[in-house]
């Protein structure tokens, strides 16, 4: 496996209210065997504390985003933090209840990477964020950092 | 130009003298009617030199009246005629009284051969002209002082026009005892019409009947202008010439304008002879200088027409001229108030029923109206006809011609009237007999949307059946043209594919008319777009139910799908019920309490749409009260003191609503609110009170200004200034579902829902940290609004 290839080992940024939602995506990726730490935000206004890097000050590798929270929504705060210039190129996944095709076309124009509806069912929800981890983590090249002290932790 | 001018230029003969010469059809526009070199021979008439009187010109009836040859009369004091007595007064007049083209009563003079005769005299150019008439002994004991006085208030009380000519029409007839008088109007193509008559009771009616211009030719127009009263007591009798024709003084023809005795046109004395009318008497109706008509007063005997009847005549004529235009605006506005009156009721309906075809719709429908024959609406490409119309394909053809018209295009007065209409537009001679007039009006509101009268061809109006002018009895030597029958005739060919005209009256209706249907409209398309606000709001918050469905609905079964899914895999792994199990259970319990709480907000939030609010007159604390005792237990909980300032007014509104409010916004506000000492106040601002600044107030939202406005307020946790809009959408919450005791997110938005019932406006004013006031208004009852409008 070359460099490029190589599974990020950056946390994961999740901002989700919801205490079951969330615990879906930690028992996805306790089913996955995904060794990224987990950073979650209840709210927009949390996140927004906490995307500049984790307390260890590690930055993510990518945000999984619920549309509907308390307070500022997921579409707003996506297109709050896409203007700034150094959070461009965060990939940033929707997971969401919402099938509402309005929600669906304002995410992708504030800068969304991806839209995903969390099922009803859970093991579907379980395929989904499976496959997002695989996808995110394995399948597809993250943007290298700009801090050279976090890319060289990265490196084998 | 001048009468002389006139006659020196026509092909008549000069000097001319009705009795030598006459007039015919073709040349009786040229008939000098003013110098006719012969008079009426009931009397005499004597042209003197102003300076002494002396007889220069006389008329051939000297010898019948006076007994003396005119020839032998010229050069001759008028003494040796009129007596010295009568001679020396008529000195005295001409010296002292303003006698020029007025003629004057001298007094009765006894003739050479005895008999009593009145004179009268007036001067023109130089010339005295006396007029002397065979007059009887006794005069008539008729007291034409009362019956002036009782015409004269007659006249001035009538409401219409009509009701004024018909008033006219009688006292004339009741002063001068004639068989028929008749009110003759002339049109301003000056054929005529008998529009009012009074008549022996045994004659047919000639109301209506219509005459050509040709029938009171232009010189005869003209002459009415300038006297008072015309009278010819025979028309049968021979007229006697004047001797010599041309005065020796001027050179030139007498002018007889102003004498009653001037001679007639045989044009007319044939006319009058040919419908058996032995002797008429007119008088000139005048409006603003102008000719607008005659009294016509026909007697079929030959009679005496005394001084003291044409004076009564005279008078009448003048009293009608001057009351002419007053009777004329009495009519306007008669008219104008009944089509107002019709229009505003058909409005009315049509507002009702919601559709502008409701305007033709019989009894009363447009016809009731303006006079028209029938009636014409295009409105959304599709026409609605009521009485007699052209045909659809017709109408369409004519809408198309319409609209091209710049009169139509004028967006102050989008107004066309034409009494010709297919001199102006040639297909439309087609339906002439059902539309020579049109009069339309655009709608303005979409591309083709028109309003149209029409009136028939004016010769279908008239029935000539049965009169008994349909064969005169003796036709004079113009035979039948000179009769009532070709006059008809001929009036029938000037008028071919003409109507009776639109008066200014009927334009201005007809434009009022529109400016009201246009409101109608306006206010129709408003309410249109009221309604689709309405229908965008609704179609909204259906979005949203769709959307809370989808969301809010499915995130609590979500968990209990996986929740059941982890039990099962126990189930599946044969272990007991662990622990985690039974956490698992509890939390299946908690999710479906979640979504039952949920549905009911749902529920209770959509059915409250359905119902219109029942206003009612309540002290504003009763209802406090009632929505304190209703939180009870979770106020305890929160440990909140509820202050009211002062004392709270009475409010129109409806209680159960308003109480709702009242609790949500109390219920928030000891919800979020982590002070030790939590409070929420409740009070209001009077219209005329300057609302304090809490914090940053909004500026009231239209619609809440100068009504009174209530606030809830609290010394809570407040909300960002970014989040004012978002607190009021359903399920909308600010904070994490656990914090702040929880809740579904739909209180505010049920309580902005119920102030919008009430017509009112909801919006906060809040410091994070330190506290929210959530101002609202009840405007819908009388309450707000009626309480300002008296301030």
């Amino acid at each position: 496996m070359n460099d490029l290839l190589q599974r990020s080992r950056r946390p994961i940024l999740v901002v989700e209210d919801s205490d079951e939602d969330f615990d879906t995506i930690l028992e996805a990726r306790r089913r996955g065997g995904i060794e990224n730490r987990i950073v979650r935000a209840a709210s927009a206004e949390a996140a927004r504390r906490l995307l500049p890097a984790t307390p260890e000050g590690e930055a993510f590798a990518f945000v999984i985003l619920d549309q509907n929270l308390p307070g500022i929504n997921g579409c707003d705060f996506l297109r709050e933090i896409r203007q700034e210039p150094r959070y461009r190129g965060l990939p940033v996944v929707l997971f969401t209840t919402s099938i509402n095709p309005r929600d669906c076309a304002a995410c992708y124009e504030a800068g969304a990477n991806a839209y995903h509806v969390k099922s009803v069912r859970f093991d579907e929800c379980l395929r989904t964020l499976q496959e997002m981890f695989d996808y995110w983590l394995d399948s597809a090249v993250l943007p290298e950092l700009q801090s050279g002290d976090v890319r060289k932790m990265n490196l084998p | 130009m001048t009468s002389d001018d006139l006659q020196k230029s026509s092909s008549l003969p000069y000097p001319y003298s009705v009795k030598q010469h006459g007039v015919t059809i073709t040349n009786c526009d040229e008939e000098p009617v003013q110098t006719p070199g012969c008079i009426q021979p009931h009397g005499v008439l004597l042209a003197l030199r102003a300076t002494d009187l002396v007889i220069t010109q006389a008329s051939q009836s000297c010898l019948q009246w006076i007994g003396a040859e005119p020839l032998s009369l010229l050069g001759q004091p008028v003494s040796l005629v009129l007596g010295q007595d009568i001679a020396h007064r008529l000195r005295e007049t001409v010296d002292r009284e303003p006698l020029e083209r007025n003629p004057f009563y001298i007094g009765t003079a006894s003739l050479l051969s005895m008999s009593l005769a009145d004179v009268t005299a007036h001067t023109r150019d130089g010339i005295v002209l006396v007029e002397v008439e065979p007059t009887e002994r006794q005069r008539s004991d008729v007291d034409y002082y009362q019956l002036v006085k009782r015409a004269v208030a007659r006249l001035a009380a009538a409401p219409t026009l009509d009701a004024f000519c018909q008033a006219g029409a009688e006292e004339v007839r009741r002063a001068t005892g004639l068989d028929r008088v008749m009110i003759y109007k002339f049109h301003p193509d000056h054929s005529g019409e008998v529009v009012a008559e009074a008549r022996r009771s045994d004659l047919h009616s000639w109301l209506r009947l219509r005459y050509p211009a040709e029938d009171i030719p232009r010189p005869a127009r003209e002459i009415f202008k300038r006297i008072g009263v015309r009278p010819l007591p025979d028309a049968a009798a021979e007229p006697s010439e004047m001797v010599p024709l041309v005065n020796p003084d001027t050179g030139r023809p007498l002018d007889m304008t102003y004498c009653a005795l001037r001679g007639a046109s045989v044009m007319y004395t044939e006319y009058l002879q040919n419908m058996g009318v032995a002797a008429s008497l007119t008088m000139p109706i005048l409006r603003e200088g102008g000719l607008w008509g005659l009294i016509a007063c026909h007697h079929y005997t030959p009679t005496r027409l005394p001084f003291e009847v044409r004076a009564a005549g005279e008078f009448l004529g003048q009293v009608m001229s001057l009351q002419l235009k007053n009777a004329e605006e009495r009519s306007d506005l008669e008219y104008r108030s009944r089509l107002d009156v019709v229009h505003h009721d058909l409005l009315s309906r049509a507002a009702r029923e919601s559709r502008l075809a409701a305007l033709l719709q019989p009894s009363p429908s447009l016809l009731d109206g303006i006079e028209a024959s029938g009636v014409a609406l295009l409105h959304r490409d599709r026409w609605w006809t009521a009485g007699a119309v052209p045909d659809e394909a017709q109408l369409e053809d004519l809408s198309r011609w319409l609209v091209t018209l710049p009169e139509l295009g004028d967006p102050a007065r989008p107004v066309f009237a034409s009494e010709a209409l297919a001199s102006q537009f040639p297909p439309a001679a087609a339906y002439a007999a059902v539309a020579s007039g049109v009069l339309a009006i655009s709608l303005g509101v979409g591309r083709r949307s028109l309003l149209l009268w029409f009136r028939p061809e004016q010769v279908q109006t008239f029935t000539w059946g049965g009169n008994p002018h349909e064969k005169p009895r003796v036709l004079g030597p113009h035979g039948l043209r000179l009769t009532p029958r070709k006059s008809f005739d001929l009036w029938q060919e000037q008028v071919r594919g003409r109507s009776v005209p639109w008066k200014p009256v009927e334009t201005e209706a007809a434009l009022r008319l529109r400016l009201s249907i246009l409101d109608l409209v306006v206010s129709r398309a408003e309410g249109l777009a009221v309604l689709n606000a309405e229908l965008a709001r609704s179609n909204e918050e259906l979005d949203a139910f769709a959307y809370i469905a989808s969301h809010d609905l499915k995130e609590p079964l979500r968990g209990i799908h996986k929740y059941a899914h982890y039990l099962l895999e126990e189930a599946e792994a044969g272990a007991a019920l662990s622990q985690l199990a039974k956490e698992r259970l509890d939390g299946l319990i908690r999710l479906t309490l979640r979504m039952d709480s949920l549905l009911d907000a749902l529920l209770h939030f959509s059915r409250m749409g359905r119902l219109d609010p029942g206003y009612e007159r309540v002290p504003l604390k009763t209802v406090l009260d009632e929505a304190v005792d209703m939180l009870g237990r979770r106020l305890d909980e929160n440990a909140v003191e509820v202050r009211v300032p002062r004392p709270l007014p009475v409010v129109e509104c409806d209680p159960i609503r308003t109480r709702e409010i009242l609790a949500n916004l109390i219920a928030n506000a000891a919800k979020y609110n982590d002070k030790p000492d939590r409070w929420v106040e409740i009070g209001f601002f009077d219209p005329d009170e300057e609302a304090p600044a809490f914090y940053a107030p909004q500026a009231a939202p239209d619609g809440a200004r100068g009504v009174t406005v209530f606030y809830v307020r609290d010394n809570g946790i407040g909300i960002d200034v970014r989040h004012y809009d978002q607190v009021f959408k359903m399920f909308k919450r600010l904070h994490s579902r656990d914090a702040f005791g929880g809740g579904t997110g739909a209180g505010l938005a049920i309580t902005k829902k119920l102030v919008e019932q009430h017509d009112g406006r909801i919006w906060i004013d809040s410091k994070p940290g330190e506290g929210s006031t959530f101002f609202f208004t009840l405007t819908g009852g009388d309450s707000g609004i009626a309480e300002s409008s008296v301030r």
